[in-house]
């Protein structure tokens, strides 16, 4: 990790809702092409933390924030356009949300088709590789007009997987992507974020312990809104700093 | 204790509910038939394409009301359903909370139940004693203005459903609000709003009230639309006040076509409800 370079550089960051101070202070370097799981009892900031980063916190009434998150040495809360933000850092949902009045193929694109000026050819080609990169190609090849709400829970993640993918993002927030999947799914599922950074960076939250074991490079353990400890995920695992992540990773809380 | 056995209360439940929804409906069945059979013998080629006949001779048709009913309908559709999507548009997406919000949203509840005589009063005094004559725009502006409130309605009810995790998905993707809103959300809602559209439609094709005060009658073909214009709700009314048989006909005819309008509208807004994939919302 430390012979890595930051892909995103977050310093002193605050987040509020209207009294609530939802995240403390938070310093910490999430290193490029590699994954990053964000692990944490409910209520610990995971999720704020989270949108911080893409800039989705803000959208919620009563919410502020204060600090700085530098993609590339850019602060995200200044130095760049909104739009830009969300496009170079791709969002991933709990509950797979695909856009029900878009076909398979059309939802891969719709950040593209919706605001940029692509041909119908450059389109379905990138439609097709970013199907194909998220191992869907060959399950739904035949279903591409097809409405991306038909397909099952797990393929729909994919798909939404793939719509982030297709705006190419630098780094990508996942935010329980599995919590709502079936055992197999969420197999093929952590195959593929294994793959993802080989492009780019992955932060992801997750519930399951052994998931955040199991799939990533550096662990953030979250409590109460403060990071208390942020390492390479095996010495995390292994030889956790602050007694509370050891109680935490063990099941003894949380 | 019980007097009626649970399986007895069961069935006086299913027979009652039975019942009482047979005698609602035979009265609109009534209606219905008693129309078609009355007006259905009017109804020729002769009847849908000339002029009125003069008062006192036979034959003629009500081409000019059919006619000036498009017309008017159409002018009402441009006026009141951009507005009313609008409208609705701003309720579900842009102004959720504020007070203004709150306000727009009584008003436009109230407004769909207020009598439509009012809006062809407001109608009438607004532009017909402004231009100091009947005008077929005065028309479409009361049955727009009627529309407005329906169509904003059925948006903000449609586009409301939307679930938030679509909008987030959005969002995340750097899709800007407007675009968001035009060709996500309310694309995802079209079919409630096209319902609401056309329920809206079905509504002031029927409306006389407001008509009387503002495009009159005409016994001639439209002219312009800033003139007195021939409808179908006004010739029915005029026509089966008459006491002259052949008129009396063209009006039972005439309300045929008026039914028969309203319930193709209510059966496409039907078939339009249905789900556009097998699966999808």
């Amino acid at each position: 990790m430390a012979n890595n370079i930051a892909k995103l550089d977050i310093q002193n960051l605050n987040a509020l809702f209207y009294e609530k101070h939802a995240l403390k202070n938070v310093n910490v370097k999430i290193p490029d092409k590699m994954v990053t799981a964000v692990i944490g009892p409910s209520g610990c900031g995971k999720s704020t933390f989270v949108r911080c980063i893409n800039r989705m916190h803000e959208l919620v009434p009563g919410a502020k924030v204060s600090g700085k998150v530098l993609l590339d040495g850019v602060d995200v809360y200044g130095g760049m356009d909104v739009m830009d933000v969300r496009r170079k850092i791709g969002m991933v949902f709990q509950k797979p949300n695909p856009f029900p009045n878009m076909s398979v193929a059309d939802n891969v694109v719709a950040g593209l088709k919706l605001v940029g000026t692509h041909s119908k050819k450059e389109l379905a080609e990138l439609a097709e590789e970013r199907l194909k990169s998220v191992g869907l190609w060959d399950e739904v090849k035949d279903e591409l007009k097809k409405s991306g709400a038909s397909l099952s829970g797990g393929q729909q993640q994919r798909l939404c997987i793939a719509r982030a993918l297709a705006m190419n993002p630098e780094v990508i927030l996942m935010d329980e992507p599995t919590s709502a999947l079936d055992p197999a799914s969420t197999a093929k599922l952590e195959e593929l974020v294994k793959k993802l950074k080989n492009e780019i960076s992955v932060v992801i939250i997750t519930h399951n312990v052994s998931q955040a074991a199991r799939i990533s490079d550096c662990t953030a353990f979250f409590y109460l809104g403060e990071l208390v400890e942020f390492d390479e995920t095996r010495n995390i695992f292994e030889h956790p700093k602050n007694p509370l992540t050891e109680r935490y990773i063990t099941g003894r809380f949380g | 204790m019980a007097i009626i056995s649970r399986r007895g209360k069961e069935r006086l439940i299913k027979y009652l509910c039975f019942l009482v929804t047979t005698v609602a409906v035979i009265p609109l069945l009534w209606i219905i038939g008693e129309v078609v059979v009355n007006g259905v013998s009017a109804i020729n080629l002769e009847f849908l394409t000339s002029l009125p006949a003069p008062f006192g001779e036979s034959g003629g048709g009500i081409g000019n009301a059919i006619l000036g009913t498009m017309i008017i309908n159409a002018m009402a559709c441009l006026f009141g359903i951009p507005v009313g999507i609008l409208t609705g548009m701003h309720l579900s997406e842009y102004d959720l909370t504020s007070r203004l919000g709150a306000v727009v949203r009584t008003v436009v509840e109230s407004l769909s139940g207020v009598p439509s005589i009012i809006f062809g009063i407001f109608a009438y005094s607004l532009i017909v004693l402004t231009v100091r004559h009947y005008t077929a725009i005065a028309a479409a502006f009361a049955l727009g203005l009627m529309m407005i409130p329906l169509v904003a309605k059925a948006t903000e009810e449609s586009m409301r459903v939307v679930s938030n995790d679509i909008r987030e998905a959005a969002t995340a993707l750097g899709i800007p609000k407007w675009i968001r809103t035009t060709k996500i959300v309310l694309s995802i809602a079209k079919g409630g709003v096209l319902t609401g559209c056309l329920l809206a439609f079905a509504r002031i094709s029927g409306e006389t009230a407001p008509l009387l005060f503002t495009s009159l009658f005409s016994f001639f073909w439209p002219t312009g639309i800033d003139q007195p214009m021939a409808s179908l709700q006004v010739l029915i009314y005029n026509y089966a006040m008459s006491g002259f048989e052949n008129w009396i006909l063209k009006a039972w005819g005439a309300s045929l076509l008026l039914v028969i309008i309203v319930v193709s509208i209510n059966v496409l807004v039907r078939s339009l409800t249905k789900p556009k994939y097998k699966g999808g919302a």
